[in-house]
Formats: structure tokens, sequence, C-alpha cells
């Protein structure tokens, strides 16, 4: 019985479709009518892949024309693609991507500060010592002033000698 | 640019920006600085200037629609989003002659070649939109039946062919960025329920996407 009735739904729906795609086979037509008010360039393109089973069948031909309507659809579905990456949300996959990138990245920097740290030791304390030294004093700034004084003393002279200055206060 | 091509030009950008309707063929010579009688020299009227501004724009369109019909777009499961990327250059597609759609039921009263053009393009948009589902339920992206897969094509056309009528007439002053992307989400909101999980990433990304749109836009 339930048999029955899905035979009838099926033919009915065959029906329906069939319609619907009578429905779209009918532009073929209309296309064709239409061809000499259109540029030869768009000719009525081949059609139906698997539209219009029930009859119609299109001489499949070949045209540079339609080749090249595909390469620029191609064309600006890619140009589509990149744009929306760029404003794609960050993925799973990505971010395990960047943790993987963070860990590794991590366990090279744990290793080559050991090995400085293992470095110095073997080194001993000389320059740390140096450093100690020069650390709480001013010295190193007054190091700096003094070398700018002598910057400025030396265009100074530069001037008073003229030409050639512009270049060397630019520089300052 | 040829004056003739210039004239097309800054029509369609005038129909575009202040409506067909609004737009005289004194406001288009002005615009482009030429005398109302070069461009009678050109065109006969405003009627020749739209009737050739639709027939480039169905010549534009009947080539991309017929991408999809002719081989799949996405020729394995790992191309899928191929389809989605194809509905934006569609919608952009006919943004760029939006004026079309914003006065749709007066242009195609007033010309009835433009009338059989527009019949002929809603089914090329029918038989892209079918060929398009064809091979997702092919490829195991989607399940549906028969039916459902005819009920979906001609739903997704009748939403791709009024959205920009629809969308003006819910929000002003949108950006066409918004306009296309939300176009594009309510065709995949109407594909999402036949999708498998894999896929409703996709869609996923896509809402948040028009999120972040809005926030901006404000």
């Amino acid at each position: 019985m339930s048999d029955e009735k899905n035979k009838v739904t099926d033919k009915a729906s065959e029906i329906a479709k069939n319609i619907w795609l009578a429905g779209v086979g009918a532009y073929g037509k209309a296309v064709e009518e239409a061809q000499g008010r259109l540029e030869k360039a768009m000719e009525p393109p081949k059609l139906f892949r698997d539209l219009v089973k029930a009859g119609t069948a299109l001489e499949e031909e070949a045209r540079e024309s339609t080749i090249a309507a595909r390469h620029s659809v191609e064309e600006r579905i890619n140009r589509v693609r990149e744009n929306f990456h760029n404003q794609r949300p960050a993925r799973i996959e990505d971010l395990l991507a960047l943790h993987k990138k963070v860990d590794q990245l991590t366990r090279k920097v744990d290793q080559l500060s050991k090995a400085l740290t293992d470095q110095g030791k073997s080194r001993a304390s000389p320059p740390r010592k140096r450093a100690q030294k020069t650390a709480p004093g001013t010295t190193p700034a007054r190091g700096k002033i003094a070398k700018r004084k002598i910057a400025v003393a030396k265009t100074a002279r530069k001037n008073k000698s003229g030409g050639k200055s512009s270049s060397a206060t630019s520089k300052r | 640019m040829r004056t003739r091509d210039r004239i097309l030009h800054t029509s369609l950008a005038l129909f575009n920006e202040a409506g067909e309707a609004d737009t005289t063929t004194l406001d288009i010579a002005n615009e482009l600085g030429i005398s109302p009688g070069n461009l009678y020299y050109h065109f006969k009227g405003k009627d020749q200037i739209i009737t050739e501004l639709f027939q480039q724009y169905e010549q534009a369109m009947i080539h991309t629609l017929t991408a999809p019909i002719e081989r799949p777009l996405s020729p394995d499961r790992g191309s899928v989003e191929d389809n989605w990327y194809y509905l934006y250059v569609v919608m952009e597609e006919m943004h760029q002659y939006r004026f079309l759609y914003h006065n749709l039921d007066n242009i195609l009263q007033r010309y009835p070649d433009i009338r059989r053009g527009f019949k002929r393009l809603i089914q090329f948009k029918r038989a892209a939109l079918y060929a398009i589902c064809q091979t997702l339920l092919q490829q195991d992206v989607i399940d549906a039946k028969d039916q459902q897969l005819l009920g979906l094509a001609d739903n997704m056309t009748l939403n791709l062919t009024f959205w920009f009528s629809y969308e003006a007439l819910l929000h002003d002053n949108r950006t066409p960025q918004v306009t296309i992307h939300q176009g594009v989400l309510q065709l995949l909101t109407m594909v999402a329920p036949y999708l498998g999980d894999a896929e409703l990433s996709f869609y996923r990304d896509c809402e948040t996407i028009y999120v972040n749109m809005l926030a901006d836009t404000g």
C-alpha cells in the first residue's frame, strides 16, 4: 500500500521536475531568437549539463567565448577567495599551528639562553664586575654629553671654515 | 575612452546613484561636460542608453551564469567553497547594474525587450543555481531530495534576484560590501540546513564576517 503511495508521489514529483526543467529549457529557444540582436561573441552557450534530460539535446561545441568566460569567472572566484581569507576569523587549525610554532620557538629560546648562561659561567666574572661599576654611576651619560659637545665643536669649526657644513649639522 | 563609451559609463553611474527615473539626458550631458546635442549624436535618447546598458549586463551575466552549468566549479570536495565564492561574483556583477533592480517593475513595463531578456536571465540563474546544487548533491556535500533541490534552486534565484530591492527597503545607506555579503549569507542560509558539519564551518565564518562588518560600519 505504502509502495503504491510512493509510486504516485514519485510520478508526481517527476512531472513537477519536468515542468521545472522545461522552464529552464525555454530560454534556450529564447536565446536563439534573440541571437540576431546580441553580439556574436555571446552566441547561445552550450548548456544543460544535466538539466534537460527530457529532450533538447544541444550539440556540444567548444567555443572560444565560453572558454574565456570560464576563465574570467575562475579569476574572479580567486579574487573573492583571497579577499575572504583576509576577513575570515582564525580557525582552530590555524590556532593550533600557531601554538605549535610558539612552542617550538620557546624551546629554542630556552636552549639559547641556557647556552648563554653556561658560557657566562665558564668565563667567570670579570666582565660582570665592570658592568656593576659603571651601572650605578652617571659616567656613561656624562660621556655621551661630552661626545656631543665635541661633535658640536667640530661642526662649529667646519662652519667657520665654510661650505659643506649642512650635511654635518643635519646628522645631529 | 570613446565618447560613446563614456556616455554609457556615466549614465550607469548616475542611474545607480540617483536612480534611473530621476536622471535625464541633460543630467548625463552635464555630468560629462558635453552638449546635449553631442549626446544625441551618439544616442537617440535615454531609452537607447538603458537598452544598451541592459545588453551589456545581459551579456556579462550570461557568461558568468554559464560557468557552473558547463562544468562544476568544484571538481572535488576540496574546492567546495568555490561555489560560495561564485555567489559573490554573481552578486557583485548584479550590483554593478543595480539601477535595474531598484526600479525593476517599472523598467520591465516600459521596455518589452528588456523584459524578454530579463526573463531569460532568470532562467539562466535558476539553471546555474540548480547546477551548483546538483554538483553539491553528487559530491555528498548536501543531502536533499529531488523536489527539495528544485525548490532550493528557486528560492535562491528569488533571493538573488530581489535581494537589492528588498535590502534597500530595509536599510538606508549601507555599504555595497555589507549588502553583498549579507546577500550571499542569505543564500547560504538556505543551503545550510542541507549541509554537513564540515561545510557548516564556512557558514559560521560568513556569519562572523557579517557581524564584524556591521560592527565596523556602526
